[in-house]
């Protein structure tokens, strides 16, 4: 009964992504950080990542590298149909295989998806669990099922759920849309698709589960060792002190390994079993099929604008697609980002018998910007602007299109000019689609908004002992962004040392409190509570010294391991001999607060690029991205611009070719694998050139600092789409855009 | 993966002994790439494979007085730096250097590239059983079919994966076939058979049979040779659409030409109508249209893979021209 209500609660897990990240009311500080005042060394340079050279050497222990003494493999049946009434379940001959040590059926009743668990086997190795797998006899009844959003729209398909297929769920509007679509001198409609993706992080899920008594350890591949430990307490219904999640090192999850997983659900009941460690990780077809998808969507957008670049009106209507999960919300960015006086939203989620949905970088964001930021470069095109002018024209500085609360900092302005004078702006076609020939270049750019705010109570732990180590401690975990790498930079910045004095801690549930890493969340909630600690650390240590160099501690500078007088600075005391006095260790507890109501707290970023049309082949090549971002201040640019190039990648792979295809009379994934999913390879990487703003937000946090796991992945498909636009006069209207659909619009330009 | 037992062989003789034992079963591994993703996604069940890396005499691109001799075991990463093979016949060395990722082609062979299975996604799934597989239902016809055939397809519609196989055709290539009885040379272009014809297997092979080398002729005088290869992304991807052309080029003319087509039909696609409007021809764009459209007459393209006839008329002549031009 658990286990099904957490199911549950997953399956509004886009909502619940939304409500977990976003933007909300916090505690609030007690007195304004004003991070802009602050001078640094380190931070905001370029550190190469401390854990870089153990990840490339192949030193860096991943879940899938974790091996322990009795471990046993876990496998698991899946469904192979896209909804079925599961009849019987015979486990007999699979569990009488010499070396199987479990059998587990996993569910009861119904399965609605092809790639759905429904029985687990745990065995001495892989092979003999594999092969125990067959052995289970299912019989199952097979129902009608749909799979595809279009399909699943129609009234007489069958249902996923208990109601209709189609069900409302996120409505929004300000103003009058007629009245603005009265008061525009060019009004215009059209539809722009998205596809399902799938997140596919290089390292495959994984978890695995050992029981020591009463206490269950896991190791799994996780954005949320956290979420994935109270997820396992509820679902066990054991204490949340009896359960220790640990991650160490990880290739990746883009949102895919937010929250407790049925297959770790799986390890941990088969551990319980067994009285062995059970280790279950998942093929590159279980990841295609089970473990979550970016929603598809349909976006029908209209907007309204004045001669002289005034929008006067918007609305949309969403019908987005997330299987037996939510669809996202998309119409954010359309909402928030530019003045606009009326607007109307509806969006739909298409419920269809395929796997269901999860967060999966910047949700909704990525299918909404593609589609609004298009859209908007028709608009342009309607009255004659220049589309980065229409942009300007409509900027806002308070939130929800300049009806809402002002912006704590914004630096789209500068991402606007910075971007347009290193792409050559003014190189572009000024009519699109004026030039000829076979091969045609054009440039286009995208506008982003996103969130990227900290969660408030956020640990973190600075200790210092008495040999003059340092540790830097956080519940937090490095999906590979950089994390460890900036929690060694903070405190080494702040207390005059180097990045490789200080010993990062991470990805332990016994660790300080910290949140999932998803919504652009952790760089704000970290680093401002390893800063705290570190401060009170520094001012603890400046007593000392202040005491040792008898002069007062104001008048106490940090720099290259010591502490000295600044008015003075030959008289010094290095770090080492401070610590000596420390009789044990001591441990500096540092938070991060919250930040002053008021305030809309995002960030913004400006994506161009240069793009050539293969008009024989429909081959599209990127040949170039300027991104300009505005995060506040950086914590590390080394690992900051990593973050940009992967955003950049993963947007032109999705631009360009990743989408799921399903067959919808057999109702199973034909592309679970990385040969016919296709991702962006080396070759199909454009020239990258990295800006960041130099705005430090003044009240966020201590730091300044603002997120950037998912900005760099929400404009880069409408930059590219523009810049085909702009090359050949029309939009492909649909992602990925592959040489069929671009030679079939080409086609359509031509009739 | 079921169980299996491994075989490893000493000699051809003993390789083909051990293939005519056991016929059923009994599955020839050269670099593995493509027989050991069909094993662990279960859509062959093998008894025995026999491994044919213990045979590294079969690892060789030789030149002889008349002809060039390359084992069914050479990699094709090997093709693509052998020095000859780059100068004489850019056609075979554009098709290896084009072919998925240097990883691959370092351990897959050329044997095993001309005798690889189809992709075709409803195979590739265990759980599909289409024509191919012994079902009663092509899948691909009414599904999702946008890297299908539009030539020669029907009742089954893959086309013949292999970047090798057009450009040795394009080069009259032939093939060595041993087994425990004899041995044969056949045409290249004759070792592959259309579904119609055979509906289980792509080529000719006989259970028991094994390709054991690749010959062709040393270049002529005025040969000029080309492989151009249509993909979504910029490498490892196989063709939408490739072609192969080797020409005998004077006068601004085409004297011989012989152009083989990938990624359109079940087999490697010699484009012979096209070549007969261009043979003896004066080399024109127009031309070159003129005989894709020929070539195209006979295309029967499914609900998703229109878009391929576009793209034959671009490759050929792209391929046809850039070889007037250099
Ligand atoms: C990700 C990926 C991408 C690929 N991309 C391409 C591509 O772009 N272009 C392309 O052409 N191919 C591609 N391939 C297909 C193929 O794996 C390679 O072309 C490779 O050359 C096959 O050689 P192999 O030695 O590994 O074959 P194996 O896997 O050993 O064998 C392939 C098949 O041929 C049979 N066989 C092998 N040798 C012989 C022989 N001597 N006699 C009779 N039968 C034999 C085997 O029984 C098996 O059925 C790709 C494969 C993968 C996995
Ligand atoms: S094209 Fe051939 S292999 Fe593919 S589904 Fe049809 S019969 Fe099967």
């Amino acid at each position: 009964m658990a286990e099904k209500k957490f199911n549950k609660k997953k399956e509004s897990s886009p909502l619940s992504y939304h409500e977990e990240y976003r933007d909300k009311k916090t505690p609030q500080p007690q007195k304004t950080p004003s991070p802009e005042k602050e001078r640094f060394t380190l931070i905001s340079g370029y550190t190469p990542r401390i854990d870089g050279e153990r990840i490339v050497t192949g030193k860096a222990p991943f879940t899938h590298d974790i091996n322990l003494r009795g471990l046993l493999y876990g496998k698991i049946l899946r469904s192979p149909h896209a909804c079925a009434q599961i009849i019987s379940m015979d486990l007999t001959k699979a569990k009488n295989l010499p070396g199987v040590k479990a059998v587990l059926q996993l569910k009861k009743e119904k399965v609605q998806y092809v790639g759905e668990q429904v029985a687990a086997v745990a065995a001495v190795n892989e092979f003999i669990a594999e092969k125990a797998l067959k052995m289970i006899e299912v019989e199952y009844k097979t129902l009608p099922f749909v799979v595809t959003e279009e399909e699943a729209m129609k009234k007489d398909s069958p249902r996923v759920h208990e109601n209709s297929n189609v069900q409302k769920f996120s409505d929004y509007s300000r103003g009058d849309v007629e009245k603005g679509y009265q008061e525009a001198h060019a009004v215009l409609e059209k539809t722009f698709k998205t596809e399902i993706e799938i997140h596919h992080p290089t390292e495959t899920h994984g978890s695995v589960a050992k029981w020591e008594g009463d206490r269950l350890v896991v190791w799994d591949s996780t954005q949320a060792i956290h979420n994935v430990r109270n997820g396992l307490a509820k679902a066990l219904n054991i204490p949340q002190s009896q359960v220790k999640v640990i991650k160490k090192y990880m290739g990746g999850g883009f949102g895919s390994k937010l929250g407790l997983n049925d297959y770790t659900m799986a390890a941990a009941k088969l551990a319980k079993i067994t009285h062995n460690p059970v280790k279950i990780i998942l093929s590159r077809k279980e990841n295609s099929l089970t473990v979550g998808n970016r929603p598809s969507s349909i976006q029908t957008l209209k907007g309204g604008v004045k001669k002289d670049g005034t929008i006067t009106s918007l609305s949309l209507i969403n019908y987005t697609s997330g299987g037996i999960g939510r669809g996202d919300r998309c119409s954010e960015p359309m909402i928030d980002i530019y003045r606009c006086p009326h607007i109307k939203v509806n969006e739909y989620t298409v419920y269809t018998h395929t796997g269901p949905s999860r967060p999966t970088r910047a949700p909704g964001h990525v299918q909404g910007t593609f589609a609004l930021e298009s859209f908007l470069d028709e608009l342009a095109a309607e009255i004659d602007m220049d589309p980065l002018e229409l942009r300007k024209k409509n900027y806002t500085t308070k939130n929800e299109g300049g009806t809402g609360i002002p912006y704590s900092s914004k630096g789209l302005d500068q991402c606007y000019q910075i971007g347009a004078q290193k792409i050559g702006w003014h190189r572009r076609n000024k009519i699109p689609g004026q030039s000829n020939g076979r091969f045609r270049k054009g440039i286009g750019m995208g506008t982003q908004i996103w969130w990227g705010v900290g969660r408030p109570e956020t640990l973190a732990d600075v200790m210092l002992h008495p040999d003059g180590s340092v540790e830097a401690i956080c519940g937090t975990q490095d999906l590979g962004t950089g994390t460890r790498t900036y929690m060694a930079v903070i405190p080494a910045d702040t207390l005059g040392l180097k990045p490789q004095d200080i010993t990062v801690k991470i990805g332990n549930t016994s660790y300080p409190w910290c949140g999932a890493s998803g919504g652009s969340t952790t760089t704000p909630s970290v680093a401002p509570a390893i800063r705290d600690a570190a401060v009170k650390a520094r001012d603890y240590l400046k007593k000392m010294a202040a005491e040792k160099l008898e002069i007062d501690s104001k008048n106490i500078g940090v720099a290259d391991r010591k502490f000295f007088n600044q008015n003075n600075p030959n008289q010094s005391i290095t770090f080492k001999e401070l610590t000596e006095d420390l009789s044990r260790e001591k441990v500096f507890h540092g938070e991060y607060v919250g930040r002053p109501s008021g305030y809309a707290y995002n960030t913004f970023g400006a994506h161009f690029a240069e793009v050539e049309v293969d008009t024989q082949t429909g081959k599209i090549k990127v040949i170039k991205v300027i991104a300009v971002h505005e995060i506040g201040r950086v914590m590390n640019k080394q690992t900051a611009e990593s973050q940009v190039v992967g955003g950049i990648t993963q947007g032109v792979s999705t631009a360009l070719f990743e989408g799921r295809v399903m067959d919808p009379s057999i109702g199973t994934v034909l592309n679970p694998n990385l040969i016919d999913y296709k991702l962006a390879t080396s070759y199909d990487s454009p020239e990258i050139e990295i800006h960041f703003v130099d705005i430090v937000d003044p009240r966020i946090n201590n730091l300044g600092t603002k997120g950037l796991g998912e900005p760099p992945r929400i404009p880069i498909a409408a930059a590219i789409s523009n810049a085909v636009y702009n090359a050949v006069g029309i939009h492909v209207k649909e992602t990925p855009m592959t040489p069929d659909k671009v030679l079939q619009t080409l086609k359509e330009k031509e009739a | 993966m079921n169980e299996f037992k491994l075989a490893q062989p000493q000699s051809v003789g003993q390789a083909t002994s051990f293939l005519s034992q056991k016929p059923k079963g009994c599955h020839i591994m050269a670099g593995g790439t493509d027989l050991l993703g069909e094993m662990k996604n279960g859509i062959i069940d093998a008894e025995v494979v026999v491994d044919l890396k213990s045979l590294p005499e079969l690892s060789f691109i030789k030149r002889e007085q008349n002809k060039v001799r390359v084992g069914a075991l050479t990699p094709v990463s090997e093709l693509a730096e052998n020095s000859f093979i780059q100068n004489e016949y850019s056609v075979l060395y554009e098709a290896a250097l084009s072919l998925a990722t240097p990883q691959l082609r370092n351990v897959g062979t050329v044997g095993g590239n001309l005798c690889q299975r189809p992709r075709c996604w409803y195979y590739r799934d265990s759980q599909i059983l289409c024509l191919k597989k012994g079902g009663h239902k092509c899948f691909a016809f009414n599904g999702r079919n946008k890297y299908h055939a539009i030539l020669g397809g029907g009742p089954c519609f893959i086309v013949y994966p292999s970047d090798l196989a057009p450009a040795l055709i394009s080069l009259g290539a032939e093939v060595i076939i041993a087994s425990s009885k004899k041995e044969k040379k056949i045409p290249l272009e004759e070792f592959y058979v259309l579904p119609k014809e055979n509906l289980l297997q792509e080529n000719i092979l006989q259970p028991g049979e094994m390709l054991k080398e690749i010959q062709f002729p040393l270049k002529g005088s005025g040969e000029k040779s080309t492989y151009h290869k249509l993909k979504e992304r910029g490498t490892w991807d196989f063709a939408l659409v490739s072609a192969a052309v080797n020409a005998q080029i004077t006068n601004q003319s085409f004297k011989e030409i012989r152009i083989i087509l990938g990624g359109v039909a079940p087999i490697p696609w010699r484009a012979k109508k096209a070549e007969s409007v261009i043979k003896g021809n004066r080399i024109t764009q127009s031309l070159l249209q003129q005989a894709a459209q020929e070539e195209l007459r006979d295309a029967v393209p499914l609900t998703d893979n229109a878009y391929k006839t576009k793209l034959v008329q671009s490759i050929m002549s792209q391929a046809a021209l850039s070889l007037v031009k250099t």
